[in-house]
């Protein structure tokens, strides 16, 4: 088994690694906005409600995130291991590349589930106020917020790795929230 | 009788990772080894030809070789062999000149 600490100082892992995180985390926060916004706007009576249907599209793009990141990285680890053996005119089975690979795969398709757990659950919170302290209204104004500082944490991240002025990374990323709740405003019903 | 292996020069491919300093470290930790000097010989698109010379009091060669295979490497020829109570040198003929 592969040290994971060891996996995670190699810059290759790590790059693919974030951009799954990356890329799937502005999904989900996407996702639970449009979530938050339509059930608001559809009238769901409860906060809790609109906190379970969010879960629902946890579960779904987590596992998504997952699934298909384990799949896409067999295929791309695989091809490499390929490459490599033809030049090295040997099998790699059972070595340490091929036991890397497997690691740097489960860390890649962690990330990449891990990120629109984050992007999805975080904007709901609120809802679990509902009835407490945040009418609904209040609970998805707060929800679309969190959103949005959560997007533009992501950008202000790849800003900062990318020696980019952090501030217009993250507003960049941070106003897709924006107008995705914009856009839903515009929902049939 | 065993004789020990006292320096081993290697002439080996490897995939680009893991990297030269994993590669030698990995290798200067086996039983007997107890220095490495790994050069970068050549550098392919895939690959990288390495020059791995091992000094030690007693170093064993299948066990060098199962771990350079181990960190996916493969070892193209043994260029050089010290073994016996004393490091011997070569020495200088005629044809080397």
């Amino acid at each position: 088994m592969t040290d994971i600490r060891e996996l995670l100082r190699k810059e290759d892992v790590r790059s693919i690694s974030r951009r799954y995180f990356i890329s799937n985390g502005f999904d989900g926060t996407l996702t639970s906005i449009g979530v938050i916004v339509g059930a608001y706007l559809s009238g769901v009576p409860d906060g809790l409600t609109v906190f379970k249907i969010g879960l629902g599209a946890a579960v779904g793009l987590g596992t998504s995130g997952v699934w298909s990141v384990w799949e896409i990285e067999r295929a791309e680890k695989q091809a490499e291991i390929v490459r490599i053996e033809r030049a090295m005119l040997t099998d790699l089975e059972d070595t340490k590349v091929q036991r890397d690979q497997v690691g740097a795969r489960k860390v890649n398709a962690v990330a990449s589930g891990i990120g629109p757990l984050i992007g999805i659950i975080l904007p709901l919170l609120p809802f679990l106020l509902h009835g407490i302290y945040l009418s609904l209204l209040e609970a998805t104004l707060v929800g679309i917020a969190i959103g949005v500082l959560v997007l533009f944490s992501f950008g202000a991240y790849l800003g900062s790795i990318s020696k980019q002025n952090w501030i217009v990374a993250g507003v960049r990323m941070g106003l897709a929230g924006l107008v995705v709740a914009f856009l839903n405003l515009f929902l049939p019903g | 009788m065993t004789v020990p292996i006292q320096r081993l020069v290697l002439d080996l491919l490897k995939p680009h990772e893991p990297g030269i300093v994993e590669f030698a470290e990995t290798v200067a930790a086996c039983d007997g080894v107890e220095g490495v000097n790994a050069v970068l010989v050549e550098t392919d698109r895939e690959v990288q030809n390495l020059k791995l010379t091992l000094e030690g009091d007693a170093i064993d060669a299948r066990v060098v070789e199962e771990t350079v295979e181990e960190l996916g490497g493969t070892v193209h020829s043994i260029d050089e062999v010290v073994c016996g109570e004393r490091v011997v040198e070569q020495s200088e003929t005629p044809q080397d000149r």
